[in-house]
């Protein structure tokens, strides 16, 4: 990784910056410090406008899915950003204001029907509050006479005529008064009274008691004209709300549009918070930033072609530098895995090969079966091909691609194709008894018959992982020239295991063997003793000598672990095996075939689901707890280059 | 009162099925109560919830193949009648895997709970979370492994 700095003329900013974005080369490093003589250009202002048009997009897009749902296909998630041709970004540009002006058109027409749900809500309240009074034919705003005072208004309890009149009586029997009962049922009775105005406050005292309250809603019109009006308005709005609608679905057809706009504003935005940083002069401006060894040539070539510049290189300090992860086409699918653990530091070796091999081996032997694997290498293929996806995605479809060649190899082992469908089918049609293995013209190792050879298999493979593991760390001390960590940390555990190791197959073969082994890792023990002790002081280093042996106990932990190889390949097959049986179940009618291929296009892809994310899981806990423990320490920064971040489209490069 | 073995290596069968089986809907069904929680918010984490939800699922998978395996070794599904020993030898290799499966399925539903929580966050400790919850079931599959070795070599024992 190299520093870089490149000086050159204002008037070539746009041009130089553009170029630079295009070509995602280098990572803009933004100035530590204040550096003198230079300034800041304020460019925030634009941002914000850039960054604004972008979150109008955002949500124009979301209306327009509310309305118009774009019709995706179930696969439409792999498929790539559409791609453009350089030239066609001024088009873009051009209609930018055009298609933000159709983004405010569609968040009005949204905002409109928002208000007018609004208000439909609020009609429907007043239009159940005036149901009680239908029948009133004088408005409930109607004012006292001048002889009469007059209540409208609904008292908490039912009455009939009779008991009203009584309950008035009894509370003041004084009271002169006529009234007329409009609504009485659920707890409620609505009615008009009128009193002499004289007796206004006498009549006010009585209701009072009574728990008299006003309507909610008061109107001048009577009851039923009001609520016709009502009505009416609310039909309006709801024509209202529906040609708004409409009218969005109309403009759904801009959706693309607004997509490309959206990465046009985005792009710009990212240019100009760098912009922001950038310390500039009268004249000049500076951008300073990473770039890998190799592309620095590139950026020369590209820089000079663009502008009149000066451009300085010289190597980064290591411990602040990002890292680039550089690999093969085998292993880079890979780096997502290692990413997602974290990326390496400065003092780590790129462990991308080593992990892609265990990974694409382990996932196999797990997931074992050669009709899982072969269709995940024809799916994946197919997807590749028609949906041309971005280089994140088809990476991760790689991994699995990969996988499945494994799970393919693994599962010819295994001798299990779609579990033991080959030999069931045959049995099913001839009436036959054979097993897989007598069909399968190769030797197979049957898991279930054979599970301790297995296990036994599963665990030497994880001693070869852990002994890669402790071989990285060696290396890594080695070259460091931490001799006494390389030899006596690392070097003594390895031959330890390998002493182990010797002893187990010394105890399936001859004493000898056994005996060599013994004798490695008492050896191995004994160097131990010696070594790990020795930054410690007196009595310490016996003490700090002998505990380190204890950690023979997370080794073998670790080696058990590598049971799961054995315990999730057994999963996948004994699964794929009860489906084929179940499916087979139902006789040889033409209900029984049906049930058949039923059971087993479904049992097959339940087992595919389960078993597959079982596969991916444990494959990477293998990886992550089991080797990464040994030597990697990650937490580097990856390396980000400035580039066009956009989400629908790619910019074709110039060939 | 028993003639053969039949009837011990079924209730076998049924515990190590059963037992497994309930640790497993227990631990998924407390991981996906939290995932949902989860997705009611953000929708688009479903892929993450989904994986970390069914990682207290596979006792139960285990569970149901050494249950299997005995019906295929004891008579039911193919295989010789066994002795009362040997139907006893079933019922105790389904133990492990059982209980085991069982309490492993416990505990792994309360870590997924918390991958979950610990993942709703930020989208980063996701690969974290997943392998932390697939540490505790190194104990389910040490079980899963004891009740299978024993399951396959029962019926070649001469008890």
């Amino acid at each position: 990784m190299k520093r870089v700095r490149i000086v050159a003329l204002r008037e070539d900013r746009k041009r130089l910056l553009e170029h630079i974005q295009d070509s995602a080369l280098i990572q803009i490093k933004k100035p530590d410090k204040k550096n003198k003589g230079f300034s800041k250009v304020d460019v925030a202002s634009q941002m914000q406008v850039f960054e604004r048009n972008v979150q109008l997009c955002e949500t124009t897009l979301k209306i327009l899915d509310e309305y118009a749902r774009e019709k995706k296909g179930l696969l439409s998630s792999f498929s790539g950003r559409k791609e453009i041709d350089p030239d066609d970004i001024g088009v873009i540009a051009s209609n930018s204001g055009k298609v933000i002006e159709i983004c405010r058109k569609i968040n009005d027409l949204n905002k409109k029907i928002v208000d007018n749900s609004a208000e439909q809500i609020r009609i429907s309240t007043s239009l159940s509050q005036l149901e009680v009074w239908q029948k009133l034919d004088i408005p409930i705003n109607t004012e006292d006479t001048k002889s009469t005072a007059v209540f409208i208004g609904s008292l908490p309890a039912e009455y009939t005529d009779k008991e009203l009149s009584d309950t008035i009586t009894q509370e003041n029997s004084k009271l002169e008064f006529e009234f007329e009962i409009q609504y009485c049922e659920n707890k409620m009775t609505c009615l008009v009274l009128f009193v002499p105005i004289s007796q206004k406050t006498m009549a006010e005292d009585v209701l009072r008691n009574l728990g008299f309250s006003k309507p909610m809603t008061g109107t001048s019109h009577t009851p039923a004209i009001k609520a016709e009006r009502l009505r009416k308005r609310s039909k309006e709005l709801l024509i209202d709300s529906e040609k708004a609608e409409n009218e969005i679905v109309a403009l759904s057809d801009n959706r693309e549009d607004i997509k490309v706009t959206q990465d046009y504003f985005r792009i710009r935005a990212d240019k100009y918070s760098v912009i922001n940083e950038l310390d500039h002069t009268n004249h000049v401006f500076v951008i300073e930033g990473y770039i890998p060894e190799k592309d620095y040539e590139d950026l020369v070539k590209l820089c000079e072609r663009v502008s009149t510049c000066y451009i300085e290189a010289w190597d980064a300090d290591e411990e602040e530098a990002p890292v680039k992860l550089k690999n093969n086409r085998f292993s880079t699918p890979a780096q997502s895995i290692l990413t997602m653990y974290a990326p390496p530091s400065h003092a780590d070796i790129d462990p991308t090969p080593l992990l892609a091999f265990f990974f694409y081996f382990f996932f196999g032997m797990m997931f074992s079966d050669a009709g899982y694997g072969l269709l995940m290498v024809i799916a994946i293929g197919i997807i590749l091909k028609v949906f041309k996806p971005d280089t994140q995605m088809r990476n991760n479809l790689k991994l699995f691609q990969y996988c499945g060649v494994s799970t393919f190899f693994w599962g010819l082992v295994f001798g299990s194709i779609f579990g033991d469908a080959p030999a069931v089918l045959y049995n099913y049609f001839t009436d036959s008894q054979i097993t897989m293995a007598q069909m399968l013209p190769w030797p197979t190792l049957d898991p279930q018959k054979d599970a301790l050879m297995l296990m036994i298999i599963s665990i030497a493979f994880g001693l070869v992982h852990i002994l890669v593991g402790m071989g990285c760390k060696f290396y890594i001390c080695f070259k460091q020239k931490d001799y006494a960590a390389a030899f006596f940390d690392t070097g003594l555990w390895m031959l330890m295991l390998v002493g182990f190791a010797v002893i187990g197959v010394g105890m399936a073969t001859t004493q000898t063997v056994l005996y060599i082994g013994a004798g490695i890792a008492i050896a191995c023990a004994v160097g131990l003793i010696l070594t790990q002790g020795r930054n410690k002081k007196g009595f310490g280093k016996v003490i700090g000598g002998l505990a380190s042996l204890y950690d023979v106990t997370s080794y073998i932990s670790d080696l058990l672990s590598y049971s799961r190889l054995l315990a999730l390949g057994l999963t996948t097959g004994v699964m794929a095996q009860v489906f084929n049986m179940l499916a087979t179940m139902f006789g040889k009618g033409v209900v029984g075939m049906i049930f058949m291929i039923v059971i087993m296009l479904l049992g097959h892809a339940i087992n595919i689901g389960l078993n597959a994310l079982g596969s991916y899981v444990h494959t990477m806990r293998l990886q992550y707890v089991e080797m990464f423990s040994k030597f990697y320490e990650g937490g580097g920064q990856e390396f980000e280059p400035f580039s066009l971040k956009s989400k629908y489209i790619k910019i074709k490069e110039d060939k | 009162m028993f003639t053969n073995g039949m009837f011990f290596a079924l209730v076998g069968a049924s515990i190590a099925t059963a037992l497994a089986g309930f640790g497993s809907a227990k631990g998924v069904g407390g991981a996906a109560q939290a995932s949902m929680g989860v997705l009611s918010e953000d929708s688009s984490k479903f892929g993450k919830m989904l994986v970390l939800t069914l990682l207290p699922g596979t006792q139960g998978l285990y569970g149901f193949i050494v249950g299997f395996l005995i019906l295929v070794n004891c008579g039911v599904l193919g295989g010789d009648v066994p002795s009362i020993a040997q139907g006893l030898a079933f019922l105790g290799a389904s133990l492990a895997i059982g209980i085991g499966g069982m309490v492993s399925g416990f505990a792994q539903g309360r870590a997924a709970v918390s991958g979950i929580a610990m993942s709703a966050k930020d989208d980063r400790n996701f690969s974290k979370a997943m392998v932390s919850v697939t540490l505790v079931e190194i104990y389910a599959l040490l079980s899963f492994i004891v009740s299978l070795l024993v399951v396959i070599s029962v019926p070649a024992l001469k008890i």
